[in-house]
């Protein structure tokens, strides 16, 4: 069972850089290649409707779902006007729930973490990741407290309810606070947040959309003082891809107008290019004042433009977007001020994606207006359905 | 010059086929033995440190703790340490792999295994790991990513094209799946071969007591860390391995990798001030050198004894060099009359010597080899047994050995040639004049013969008395030398002695054949004296070590008898050594302790101890017990056993003689030893005797060990049986009781005496072997001088048969002759070789191992010997004896 767990793991990568948690495609893999998906059933928790949150409770860690993850990403910038982008993802995977073995080493969880800053006037972008299994508290999430950790590198909820993250490689490095801003979203229907047809196939996901944030960022060496907003979503559940799911397009957008967007679709492996939309992309409308609106696949339109990016290993990522919410009259244009914020972790865990600042301009409400976000492209370097299957 | 050494030199030596023959043989043979004991002492620490190099891959540094490990806690508080470089917290120790049938298990059916508990995730890059690619390993889960991307080559399997990394995704993911598993275990290329393992197949390992079935997962291609042991490696998760070692929250320790161009002394010094008190920085090398120390005493002794056989080879050259010189006095007249310089003539000699080491350094190089195997087969097991797990291979000969050969045997050789060179160089050229003649040899004993040899005995006795240099009893060997100088020496003295007080007893008993062999060698005694001290040193080295092991083996039956009180003693299958402690598990000593008839059971556990950077032992035991079943034997002070009572609960120890010798350390003082937490002190509360390890051992109650290091599984545990009970039985019931997972070795009160002889015996098996060679040697000596004797005499030989001798007269009467020397040479071995062993037990032993020894003497051994010795030389003399029996009718001068 752990084998074909780990075997996912990297799948599960792609999936959890997801905003809305799609490394949960990792189970469904699980699922259909198989025959004893009940143990699992039996050891872990499925994301089910009518979970309610509560804060700060929820920001802790949830050991009872499979997976588990913390995604920060952050538009930051200089007093000079140099702006950068950062990305740091804490994930938990759960390996087994029980190890028979007492040893404090036997695999329970491992933890992942991807580190990510761009900087985007240099044009630089540097990355660094670590996988870890717990051990002796070599790293951990703590059900208490918010606090999540893989070495040295942690995120944390400090006494007055900011959010701490610090992350620190000889070439990329981060150590910001943010304050929670607007209160936490929570995308999805009835607390869950539904991927796929069969009915475990979800998560629990909510988001802090627009974090006022202040610290530092290190790029190659070079540590910058920048101030700026930063989004975090956490997402935890069990099982959620389905085999034919081959990847998805993710994003997450601050508007000018106080808004702020979470969408995401799903690409299918039917023959298209890129693959087709699935019917389970959705997204959430954040207002100014921290009320949401559900979107469902229907209510919005996200469409890949001209302009791509050939990485070295050979995928090809659109890099710009147009995106449209008629009943929100949102229309946009998303571009990226740098092309190759690829995270490709090939040699290490295997898993490529492209992982970005973004500018939108455009329209909403009617008014002009611009806005910066991130971009989450996954499934470009092979197909996830297919690597999940196991075929 | 090249054509006179051709004539003069080269044609006798190739005339002389048998005395030629016998001093190339005595040389190969002491050059073979020096080379192979090197062979042999390199192989156990070379193997160990091989495995270790091997098995440490790139670490530069290692943190190490003392005790039984580090606490795995203290980890997340070293983070720091990644600032040097990666880290990985590593479990290493030793397994036995099952072969055949679990429930009639005998040591015969395991073979040693090294497992590594890594975490793989951290491990990568400090070793290299390549999986062997099944034929059916299809590249499945994360592969296709890789597979469309990056290097397809590497997805089918094929070598990566040069420059391009290797598949560490796949692999680290693969080793994952396999590993995750705690009954999964990788193995080697060459064992899955050797034992016709594959993959998802069962292996049975025995870990301590033990006997787990685990799944092989994979194997490792014939690289890196695979190559430990030939072979003999497996690789575990750490999870797995703490649960398999019984080592849960402790790791051996924790590898560090720094970044190529690191400053490694600064680095090692960097950290070491950083650590917490109780753990030390260090090379991963360096425990092997502790592992080289821990064996420079039983390598030394081995080396000196090695030197023996070499010492009586050269007594050949000096031999064989003397007769020839002596045989062509005239010859050498005659060359020295037709202008031949002294420089050449000495050169002449000399370059027979040369001729005659070349020959015996060649032949010596290729038996080494022979004799090494032999040797290593009999010290690894005194060395697995006593010191450390190795493998029992000898290294290749490298060009090094042969310089050692050529470099020890040829000037030794040219050495032992000088002082016969001379007296031919001496030789005057009127010596052509005056006809056949012999060497000007003192004839009589002379007052002043005795003066050089009694005054090196002096100095012998001098010697014995400084003290060692580091562990190293070098005056004790200058000393031992000294013995053998002076009773060599003194040799013709003895022999003049003896002719003159023998004479009318031969006659008496042996007839006129005695006489006449009397009156032979009596003429020849000046001749003689040279292969009768051969003769005598091999011997006296055989009595002294006789003697010496006899001693030691009493004093071990003495102290095995006092201290082995307990009825039945269980311990693991695999005995434990330096750096792989095992353990007796809970299960076992529940089994064992529930059985009706056992009244007490007593928990031992041992660990490595480092003290002042050696290794020694430390033990855990129930002082209570010592007290009430008195299992010791003490040393010092008088009132031993009042003071143990009160070092109970006290931070007190107890240390053995050797520990007490070796570090210079007395009941009363205070003793420092490095404790997880840090260095700490400790009272010493006696001195006891123990013969068990030369490492010198330090034991404290369990509770004070407890209190420091923590609470460890046993090493060991002896039962104490109600009165009458049947060792046997129990012992039968015991076993009976255990489940199918755990074997432990249970071996009764007279059984582990045995075992504990049986041990000590092979230990000196070694020992015997070496003196053998000797002994070999020194009877082709005899056989070579008496048939110079017999060539030399032909006429007195021939007229014996004119005046009506018969062939076996003349055969007994050289058959006596060689039995008198064999039985002379003994009595002087045996007078030297009580000297000798005085100095083997008193001086070299006591500060070498720090063993005090009772002096014993093997009576019915020496007296075998005697026997044995004389009816060897004896058989030695036949083919002279023929030689001189047919010479009669084949020459007619």
């Amino acid at each position: 069972m752990t084998n074909k767990v780990l075997r996912c793991l990297g799948a599960w990568v792609l999936g959890c850089g997801f905003g809305s948690g799609f490394g949960s495609g990792f189970g469904s893999g699980f699922v259909s290649g198989f025959v004893s998906g009940a143990i699992v059933n039996a050891q872990w928790k499925e994301a089910a409707v009518g979970y309610s949150f509560s804060f700060p409770r929820d920001h802790a860690s949830h050991p009872d779902y499979k997976i588990e993850w913390w995604y920060y990403t952050g538009n930051v910038a200089a007093a000079d006007g140099r702006r950068f982008g950062y990305q740091v993802t804490f994930f938990r995977v759960g390996i087994d729930a029980a190890p028979a073995n007492p040893s404090r080493w036997a695999i329970r969880d491992l933890f992942m973490t991807h580190l990510a800053v761009s900087d985007l006037r240099g044009r630089r972008y540097r990355y660094a990741e670590k996988l870890t299994r717990g051990g002796p508290g070599l790293a951990g999430a703590a059900t208490d407290q918010y606090h999540v950790w893989n070495e040295d590198w942690t995120a944390a909820l400090d006494d007055r309810g900011r959010h701490v993250l610090r992350a620190l490689d000889p070439q990329a490095g981060i150590d910001l606070v943010l304050d929670p801003g607007k209160p936490p979203a929570i995308n999805g229907v009835g607390g869950i947040s539904q991927k796929g047809a069969q009915a475990g196939n979800a998560s629990h996901y909510y988001s802090l959309t627009r974090m006022p944030t202040r610290g530092t960022v290190t790029v190659d060496g070079e540590r910058v003082e920048v101030t700026g907003h930063s989004w975090m979503d956490h997402e935890f559940g069990t099982s959620f891809l389905e085999p034919e799911q081959r990847g998805w397009d993710w994003l997450s957008i601050q508007l000018s107008d106080g808004r702020d967007l979470m969408l995401y679709q799903l690409r299918r492996s039917d023959g298209t290019r890129g693959g087709s939309r699935d019917p389970r992309s959705s997204g959430t409308v954040v207002a100014a004042d921290g009320r949401t609106t559900h979107l469902a696949n229907t209510d919005f339109t996200l469409t890949p433009g001209r302009r791509t990016f050939r990485s070295a290993n050979g995928a090809v990522y659109p890099v710009e977007w147009t995106l449209a919410i008629p009943s929100q009259q949102i229309a946009l244009q998303v571009t990226t001020p740098l092309d190759n914020q690829e995270l490709d972790l090939g040699r290490s865990t295997g898993v490529a994606y492209w992982e970005g600042a973004i500018d939108v301009t455009g329209r909403s409400g009617g008014q002009p207006v611009s806005g910066r976000g991130y971009l989450e492209m996954t499934g470009y370097k092979g197909s996830l359905g297919r690597v999940l299957s196991g075929r | 010059m090249r054509r006179l050494f051709a004539r003069f030199i080269v044609r006798p030596l190739l005339q002389e086929k048998l005395r030629t023959a016998t001093t190339v043989i005595g040389v190969a043979l002491g050059i073979a033995v020096v080379v192979a004991i090197q062979l042999t002492n390199a192989s156990s620490v070379r193997g160990f440190e091989r495995a270790l190099e091997t098995v440490a891959g790139k670490t530069a540094i290692e943190v190490v703790s003392s005790g039984a490990g580090l606490d795995e806690t203290l980890l997340p508080s070293l983070g720091w340490l990644r600032e040097y470089g990666g880290m990985s917290p590593i479990i290493e120790g030793s397994a036995a792999l099952v072969i055949g049938d679990v429930k009639t298990l005998s040591r015969r059916q395991l073979e040693a295994v090294k497992i590594l508990g890594v975490d793989i995730l951290r491990d990568q890059p400090f070793r290299d790991y390549q999986l062997l690619e099944m034929a059916d390993d299809k590249p499945e889960g994360l592969s296709p990513p890789v597979a469309e991307g990056l290097s397809p080559p590497v997805a089918e399997g094929l070598s990566p094209p040069v420059g391009t990394p290797p598949p560490d995704s796949v692999t680290t993911q693969k080793f994952l799946e396999i590993l995750t598993d705690e009954r999964s275990i990788v193995i080697t290329e060459k064992l899955a071969r050797r034992r016709g393992f594959e993959v998802g197949g069962t292996i049975r390992l025995m870990i301590g007591d033990r006997v787990r079935d685990y799944i092989v997962g994979g194997v490792l291609k014939d690289e890196g860390p695979a190559r430990v042991l030939d072979g003999n490696f497996m690789l575990m998760d750490i999870a797995a391995a703490q649960l398999a070692f019984d080592r849960i929250g402790r790791i051996d320790r924790l590898e560090i990798l720094l970044p190529e161009a690191a400053d490694l002394d600064g680095s090692i010094a960097a950290i070491a001030a950083r650590l917490p008190p109780g753990l030390s920085a260090q090379r991963p090398g360096r425990r092997g050198e502790q592992v080289e120390t821990m064996l420079t005493a039983f390598h030394t002794n081995l080396t000196a004894l090695s030197w023996i056989a070499l010492i009586v080879g050269l007594f050949l050259v000096y031999n064989t060099v003397t007769i020839s010189v002596v045989a062509r006095r005239e010859e050498i007249g005659t060359l020295r009359a037709l202008g031949l310089s002294r420089a050449k003539v000495l050169a002449l000699f000399l370059g027979e010597a040369a001729a005659l080491a070349v020959a015996g350094i060649a032949l010596g190089l290729g038996l080494a080899r022979l004799l090494a195997d032999v040797a290593v087969g009999m010290t690894s097991a005194t060395v697995s047994t006593l010191y450390i797990a190795t493998v029992a291979a000898p290294p290749d000969m490298a060009s090094g050995h042969v310089w050692l050969a050529v470099a020890i045997g040829l000037p030794l050789s040219l050495l032992a040639a000088a002082v016969p060179a001379i007296e031919a160089s001496r030789v005057p050229p009127t010596a052509a004049m005056r006809g056949h003649d012999t060497l000007e040899m003192r004839t009589r004993l002379r007052p002043v013969m005795l003066v050089a040899p009694l005054v090196v005995l002096a100095l012998a006795y001098g010697l014995a008395l400084l003290p060692a240099i580091g562990r190293r009893p070098m005056f004790g060997y200058a000393s031992s030398f000294a013995i053998v100088i002076g009773a060599s020496l003194l040799v013709p003295a003895i022999m003049f002695g003896l002719a003159a007080l023998s004479r009318s007893t031969l006659r008496r008993r042996l007839g006129v054949e005695g006489l006449l062999a009397h009156a032979n060698l009596t003429a020849a005694i000046p001749r003689l004296s040279i292969s009768v001290a051969a003769l005598s040193v091999s011997l006296s080295m055989m009595v002294a070590i006789a003697v010496m092991i006899g001693s030691f083996r009493e004093t071990v039956v003495y102290w095995v008898g006092q201290t082995l009180q307990a009825d039945l003693f269980i311990g693991p299958g695999i005995r434990p050594s330096v750096g792989s402690s095992q353990t007796v598990s809970e299960e076992v000593i529940a089994a064992v302790g529930a059985h009706p008839e056992v009244v007490a059971l007593d928990r031992f556990r041992n660990v490595d101890l480092v003290y002042e950077g050696n290794l020694a032992v430390l033990g855990a035991g129930t002082f209570d017990v010592v007290l009430s079943h008195g299992t010791l034997l003490f040393k010092s002070p008088a009132d031993a056993r009042a003071r143990l009572r009160q070092a109970i609960g006290q931070d007190a120890v107890i240390i053995s003689e050797a520990f007490a010798n070796r570090y210079g350390k007395q009941d009363g003082e205070t003793l420092t030893l490095e404790t997880p937490h840090g260095p700490m002190d400790f009272t010493v509360a006696a001195v006891f005797y123990d013969y068990a390890s030369d490492r010198g051992v330090v034991v404290m109650d369990h509770g004070t060990f407890r209190r420091h290091y923590g609470d460890l599984p046993s090493s060991g545990v002896a039962a104490y049986l109600k009165d009458g009970a049947d060792l046997e039985r129990v012992r039968g019931e015991m076993l009976a009781r255990l489940d199918e997972g755990h074997r432990a070795f249970i071996y009764s009160n007279r059984t582990l005496r045995t075992e504990v002889l049986r041990v000590f015996d092979s230990t000196f098996a070694i020992t015997y072997a070496l003196e053998l060679i000797a002994i070999v040697v020194a009877m082709l000596g005899v056989a070579g001088t008496l048939l110079t004797l017999v060539l030399e005499r032909r006429r007195e030989l021939s007229l014996l048969r004119l005046t009506g001798a018969d062939r076996r007269q003349v055969q007994r009467m050289v058959i006596i002759e060689a039995a008198l020397i064999g039985a002379v040479s003994q009595g002087i071995g045996l007078a030297v070789g009580f000297a000798l062993s005085m100095v083997l037990i008193y001086v070299i032993n006591v500060q070498s191992f720090g063993w005090t020894i009772q002096f014993h003497v093997p009576l019915a051994f020496l007296v075998q010997a005697t026997i044995v010795v004389i009816i060897a030389t004896s058989i030695a003399g036949i083919y002279p004896a023929r030689r001189a029996a047919q010479l009669v009718l084949t020459h007619d001068e």
